[in-house]
């Protein structure tokens, strides 16, 4: 035994040509693999947003482009009316709707997450939370149309009941109708995401709680809560981008002065030509959307609770 | 015991968030079988009627058609692309990853209109047609996120062992994919498959400035919403959820994680 | 009046997936007010869910809980009073460690009991018990494994709970700390005098810190004693062959007298036990053997023979694995190392020791 011989494979010097270099077919392979997805993006995405930012440079005079190198638009956007009003307005609904939709949805994401014991029983509310989430947008913004309206359901039944005489104008045409229809079309996605959140508390937690003597509500605002709420906030900055973006619900459900930035969008490359200053409202927006990834990005990394 | 606070509570109140996400969508399949010309109280009675016009409606059935075509394409630009860029990530690390990964994922929180706008001031530039193929591309730049995150995160679910296997029994790069990777991400990939061509089906955003003389479905059902609220809006309305629905929930058993279904799709 | 807990005809029905099973099956027990009793057993054994019914957290299908005399099974977890410590601890992610301990004393039920000087005194106060006294404002994350069970420890115990619980609390520890941590637990049991309700599988744990072990199987108790009982004397084959993996053979009483009792083995050799049992001459036993319990001699110097099988070095000691002689059975014996080493195949005896050798049932 005393005698075992340890001896370490011996080191073989000098260069071995017949040898490939594992490095450079790894290299060979990732190209492969990678070339293709990144030409499509340079393709329709960079290339795209570089010429957005060449046309916003430029001038648009009697629908004719002329080249320039003016930053002139991007002052417009903040100067002249409408454009700087338009987007805090925008903002101003994204905020209420994500705001409302995490409310709405916090009740169901807090069921399914910790009062259906049942896998399947999840799984089949989960799918019920999915398709609304996933049914036709517009028909979405449309069915609250159907139902607010002068004709709609609602002042119908109220005038059934004998609540008013006559239809009630109020319900449509406004910025209520938008945000609540905004506040419907977001508040699945609300549920999903809150839901995914709550899931990651451990059930140990919300047991240590209640053995030391924690009622209800105690659970709810000293473990679930701060727990969860840096990823609700992740993805209510992504509700509160869609509905910044929309220009669905403004124009179906909205009245006259309910039009969001998207509108006004549309409206310059439509109507008025102005492809320059529509370019600089985009970059602008742009610019806005990666602020907000980066803010979401520190949000989360700033407050995030780790298991 | 994972439950607290008090159940019935609980419950009702979430019955009731329940109730509100589907009443309005009740509202509309309820109406496209009633029979009278107007949405709204009372009901007159169940008909078909609306159904049988829809069928008749010659620019519905085109853009129907539209949709469809449009929405293969997009599926086959984000597996042609979207696939390979997902491998990439998960086994590569390379220079821009970081930046790669949040272009990608930019269009979620961009407005499609301003993803619109980029591509059709690409469009006019290099004096591309608009046609159906120019929305085409557009959505497939706008959804390859899905396929890319949804086989990304099965990718990364997989764990490296099995790719190590193989390479370590000598397959080559075309085996490894055709009999480990393939087979362990085709439930994700089919799932992301039909989540990709549900939206595109549904999608207006960016759809909205890229259109040219041809018109997908959800633009030929706003321009009817716009003027007039038949019960032949209903009747389509009804059928497109329908088909969302249906491709969604199958989608969802495919691929039977939690990870999926959580992108923006307008 | 009965001070302490008992637990009286316990069952709980478990289902899943359609099929139902007892996962608790009848357990009587009385475990007396600052009493360490361990629950020992194997996974799915019952062991958990019983601790998990006493704490409030399951529900019983049927029986009785009692806490000095008083029945409690249906009393809500958050008003029992007895404190949990989880296999996983269970900290708050979102609290400090000090804030952690201070949870139970902050509660709406405690409101007014006790003012805020008085709790950062109790907290200190417990920090410094499980030795954390320099920790209190970091967050669980920075902890180590045995830093999170101390604080765990202390949010249990700084209620000043009559019953602490604990559900495999050593489970996640690494081999070295669970030795530190049950020296811990025996002196807090010494020193805080509350009874303590502790789940393991693993019996050297069980073994070392309580003064009750009960060994379950199958939603039942199989035995409930001191260690030295449920070691010497198993009352069951699976208990014998559960604690301290003794070998068993099969054996039949040859002669049961008052003070002791022959048993003869398949091979025909006999073993003499000094203890008597209650067994009839002619009846078939199990002979427990433990390793510790047999030497090894040269042949013809013992009561037993048989043939090395195997020998593995173990550090401590030399583990021989013995064949005995016309297929009667396999023991183990441990030897010292500085003895010379029986070669494998090599013929040998075993003396047992008569004090210790005890049969248990066929």
């Amino acid at each position: 035994m005393a005698q075992a011989a340890l001896s370490l494979p011996s080191q073989t010097g000098g260069a071995r040509p017949a040898v490939r270099s594992a490095r450079r077919i790894e290299r060979r392979r990732m190209l492969l693999w990678l070339v293709p997805p990144i030409a499509w993006f340079t393709v329709f995405m960079l290339v795209p947003y570089a010429l957005l930012f060449y046309y916003s440079l430029g001038q648009a005079e009697d629908m004719v482009f002329t080249p320039g190198l003016s930053l002139r638009n991007f002052a417009r956007v903040f100067t002249d009316e409408p454009y700087l009003g338009v987007i805090l307005k925008s903002a101003r609904i994204g905020l209420m709707t994500s705001v409302l939709s995490a409310i709405m949805a916090y009740p169901l994401a807090f069921c399914l997450a910790f009062h259906v014991r049942s896998a399947s029983l999840k799984f089949v509310l989960y799918l019920l939370v999915i398709v609304p989430w996933w049914a036709s947008y517009l028909v979405k913004a449309y069915a609250w149309k159907t139902i607010l309206g002068t004709g709609g359901i609602l002042n119908a039944t109220l005038q059934g009941l004998g609540l008013t005489h006559e239809p009630v104008r109020l319900f449509l045409y406004n910025e209520f109708s938008v945000v609540l229809t905004l506040t419907y079309i977001f508040t699945p996605f609300a549920v999903l995401s809150i839901y995914a959140q709550l899931e990651r508390v451990p059930t140990s937690l919300i047991e240590a709680a209640r053995n030391l003597g924690a009622s209800a509500w105690e659970i709810v605002f000293r473990i679930v809560l701060p727990i969860s709420v840096p990823g609700v906030i992740a993805g209510g900055i992504i509700t509160f981008s869609l509905a910044f973006g929309d220009f669905v619900a403004p124009v179906l459900v909205g009245g006259p002065d309910s039009l969001m930035i998207s509108n006004i969008v549309i409206n310059l490359l439509g109507v008025a030509f102005d492809w320059p200053m529509a370019a600089a409202i985009g970059l602008v927006i742009i610019a806005l959307g990666l602020a907000l990834i980066s803010l979401s990005g520190w949000l989360e990394e700033k407050t995030q609770v780790r298991l | 015991m994972r439950a607290f606070g008090n159940h019935i509570f609980v419950t009702s109140l979430a019955s009731a968030v329940l109730f509100f996400l589907y009443a309005p969508i009740l509202v509309i399949v309820i109406f496209s079988f009633n029979d009278s010309h107007y949405t709204g109280l009372p009901f007159n009675g169940f008909t078909l009627r609306w159904y049988v016009e829809l069928f008749h409606d010659r620019q519905i059935l085109t853009s129907i058609w539209n949709s469809v075509y449009v929405g293969l394409g997009v599926v086959a630009i984000s597996v042609l692309f979207g696939l390979p860029a997902a491998i990439a990530l998960d086994r590569y690390t390379f220079p821009g990853k970081t930046a790669f990964r949040r272009i990608v994922l930019l269009p979620i929180v961009l407005p499609g209109i301003i993803t619109g706008v980029a591509l059709l001031s690409f469009y006019l530039t290099v004096h591309f047609r608009l046609s159906l193929h120019t929305i085409m591309l557009g959505q497939g730049t706008a959804l390859m996120c899905i396929t890319i995150t949804e086989v990304f995160a099965r990718l990364q679910q997989m764990g490296k062992s099995q790719t190590e296997a193989a390479v370590n029994l000598g397959a080559n790069e075309w085996e490894l994919f055709r009999h480990v990777t393939l087979p362990g991400i085709a439930s994700s990939l089919f799932g992301a498959m039909l989540i990709a061509f549900s939206i595109s089906f549904d999608e207006i955003a960016v759809t909205f400035l890229l259109t040219g003389r041809e018109n997908t479905l959800p633009m030929t059902l706003w321009s009817l919403l716009r003027r007039e609220v038949t019960p032949e809006v209903n009747a389509v309305a009804t059928l497109v959820v329908l088909v969302s629905v249906i491709l969604i929930v199958i989608g969802m058993y495919a691929s039977r994680g939690k990870n999926s279904a959580s992108y923006g799709n307008h | 009046m009965t001070t302490g807990i008992e637990l009286r005809d316990l069952r709980k029905l478990y289902d899943g997936h359609g099929a139902t099973a007892w996962a608790v099956d009848g357990v009587n027990m009385r475990i007396g007010q600052g009493q360490f009793v361990t629950l020992l057993g194997p996974s799915g054994c019952g062991k958990t869910t019983t601790l998990r019914m006493i704490a409030g957290f399951e529900t019983p299908t049927s029986g009785q809980i009692l806490r000095d005399g008083i029945d409690i099974t249906d009393q809500p977890v958050s008003d029992r009073d007895m404190r949990m410590v989880f296999q996983d601890f269970a900290l708050f992610p979102n609290m400090t460690v000090a804030e952690n301990v201070a949870f139970g004393l902050r509660t709406r039920r405690m409101k007014g009991r006790f003012s805020d000087a008085e709790i950062r005194r109790k907290v200190a106060e417990h920090l410094d018990l499980v030795h954390l006294g320099s920790h209190a404002g970091k967050r669980p994350h920075q902890l180590s494994g045995g830093q999170k069970q101390r604080v765990s420890l202390a949010r249990a115990l700084v209620t000043d709970p009559d019953v602490v619980l604990f559900d495999e609390p050593l489970g996640s520890l690494d081999a070295h700390l669970r030795k530190v941590m049950q020296i811990e637990l025996i002196r807090l049991h010494r020193e805080l005098n509350k009874t303590f309700i502790y789940v393991t599988h693993d019996q050297d744990e069980a073994m070392a810190m309580s003064d009750a072990i009960a060994v379950m199987n199958v939603g039942k108790v199989m035995q409930f004693g001191t260690p030295r009982e449920i070691y010497d004397r198993p009352a069951s084959r699976y208990v014998a062959s559960f604690i301290g993996h003794a070998h068993i053979v099969d054996a039949v009483v040859a002669e049961s007298r008052s003070d002791g009792l022959m048993v003869r083995l398949g091979n025909g050799e006999v073993v003499s036990l000094a203890q008597p049992a209650k067994v009839a001459s002619g009846q078939s036993v199990g002979l427990m053997l433990r390793a510790e319990d047999l030497s090894l001699a040269r042949p013809g110097e013992g009561e037993l023979h048989g043939q090395v099988a195997d020998s593995l070095y173990r550090g401590e000691y030399i583990e021989y694995v013995v064949e005995l002689t016309g297929n009667a059975g396999l023991v183990h014996v441990h030897e010292p190392t500085d003895l010379p080493p029986f070669a494998h195949g090599a013929p040998v005896a075993l003396k047992v020791n008569a004090q210790k050798a005890h049969v248990v049932e066929a």
